[in-house]
């Protein structure tokens, strides 16, 4: 991702010359305060906001590569090596797995396995594969008792974890996610991270559940105002307090226990 | 999908298990019967309600729960009978109320019939059964969609309106008309901010503007 250059239609601009690289395999948290830009940045890994840049119109391409300044540039995003754009969208969205802040904006079908098949469906999936997928999908989330009830009778927890296996089956080799932690309760929240932290993919993962980062992620970029702030190894970043606090967080307290009591914690079963 | 709910709804009636096609279009064609049905017919309006009887009786549905929908719809029915009634009075040599009474007692065997549709056969069923008589597959996702957010809106609904009598220290009703507006106006705004990011949602796995369900 490079000069990454964005602006609401109210002229508002979301992120000014965002550029980061994000190797296969890594995990990296996006944080940052409230209106930074992340989930912005989330929806452009998948181009679902191209049309509106064009439409702010001030905008000139001025070929791929470094730009960084506002008013400058295209917004160029690349997924392994494809650059992100109307040509590329649909092998872009299979590649790029977005995970919704919101189960319901996410849950739009009539039953929980209609649901997670919408994605293997689209790719054309004949119906009796995109089943098959989509159980094997739910299975990996504990979910495949709730196949055929309908959305609105889940709980909180389940529809998130509906919501991530109708991702995964659309086998993406990037996942990102929004607040993946949000509005979780304890248990429900330290399963959701368990099923994360099992993924193979490359995920970017944009939260304020900072001891999740830490958990998590190997990787940190801080983003504020719509630019990178820091970009580090999440513990070098996260212990930087005066830093978190400048920018509308806070060092999670894991790291503020001192060392002997983490270690000790750590070695204690979960 | 053909067995979705039964367990959950079934009450041991042969209704339910019955091919939602066949209910749908039975009931269909006895509203377009009750319809057809000319003014004054009484006998033959007696002879369909009666038929009525015995299939809520069947379906298990409980008759109170039918009568209170019922009631909740008589006002609307009634004030349209009652201002169309005129013009039909004339023409039938009936007097005014005689065909207000027709047309309402026509309404209610038609509403009740699709009451005891709707018991007897569960959403996604009805509208699975919808797909296959040939509804175009646009329409069926757009009730499929308001089936999924209509609990979604009305909950945010719910929470506005709580929001609201939290703050509301007097005595007496919370909502006026006034407040009520306002609150639909915005829930309005809600809803079309929930579009803009459930077709972001669907983009983002795929969708290319055709739909395609596991069930056809």
């Amino acid at each position: 991702m490079s000069g990454l250059v964005y602006h609401y239609p109210d002229g508002n601009h979301a992120l000014n010359g965002v550029s980061f690289e994000i190797a296969a395999g890594e995990s990296v948290a996006l944080i940052g305060p409230n209106g930074a830009g992340k989930s912005t940045l989330l929806l452009h890994l998948n181009g679902l906001l191209p049309d509106r840049r064009s439409s702010a119109g001030s905008h000139h391409h001025h070929g791929a590569g470094w730009s960084g300044r506002k008013g400058r540039g295209p917004a160029s995003v690349w997924i392994d090596g494809l650059e992100v754009d109307a040509r590329n969208a649909v092998e872009v969205r299979r590649r790029v797995g977005l995970l919704f802040q919101d189960p319901d904006d996410q849950l739009f079908s009539a039953s929980v396995i209609e649901d997670v098949a919408f994605g293997p469906l689209n790719l054309g999936m004949d119906k009796a594969e995109a089943r098959r997928l989509a159980i094997a999908c739910l299975e990996r989330v504990d979910l495949v008792a709730a196949a055929d009830r309908p959305p609105h009778h889940l709980s909180f927890g389940e529809r998130k974890r509906v919501c991530l296996a109708g991702v995964l089956a659309c086998g993406p080799s990037v996942l990102a996610l929004d607040e993946p932690t949000a509005n979780l309760d304890p248990r429900g929240r330290r399963r959701f991270i368990q099923l994360i932290s099992g993924l193979a993919s490359t995920k970017l993962i944009a939260t304020h559940d900072l001891e999740m980062v830490l958990d998590v992620c190997s990787r940190t970029i801080l983003l504020d105002g719509g630019a990178v702030v820091a970009d580090g190894p999440s513990r070098a970043i996260l212990a930087d307090a005066p830093l978190l606090e400048a920018h509308g967080l806070e060092t999670p307290l894991s790291l503020l226990i001192p060392r002997s009591a983490a270690d000790q914690r750590a070695a204690s079963p979960d | 999908m053909e067995s979705d709910g039964v367990e959950r709804r079934s009450v041991g009636g042969l209704l339910h298990r019955l091919d939602a096609r066949v209910k749908l279009l039975a009931a269909v064609a006895f509203v377009v019967a009750v319809v057809a049905t000319p003014l004054g017919a009484w006998r033959l309006l007696g002879g369909l309600g009666l038929a009525l009887a015995v299939l809520i009786a069947v379906s298990g549905a409980s008759p109170i729960r039918l009568f209170l929908r019922w009631l909740g719809f008589l006002a609307l029915v009634g004030f349209l009978s009652a201002l169309t009634a005129g013009g039909l009075a004339d023409r039938a040599h009936m007097s005014w109320g005689l065909v207000v009474l027709n047309l309402l007692v026509k309404n209610s065997l038609a509403f009740l019939m699709m009451l005891v549709l709707v018991h007897v056969t569960t959403w996604p069923q009805l509208l699975l059964a919808m797909r296959r008589l040939g509804m175009p597959p646009v329409l069926a996702a757009t009730l499929s969609f308001m089936d999924r957010y209509v609990n979604v809106l009305r909950e945010e609904l719910e929470r506005m309106r709580s929001a609201r009598r939290a703050r509301w220290f007097r005595q007496g009703r919370d909502l006026s008309v006034g407040a009520l507006s306002t609150l639909i106006g915005v829930l309005l705004l809600r809803a079309l901010e929930r579009e803009e990011r459930v077709h972001a949602a669907m983009s983002a796995r795929g969708w290319d503007g055709t739909i395609r369900t596991l069930e056809d």
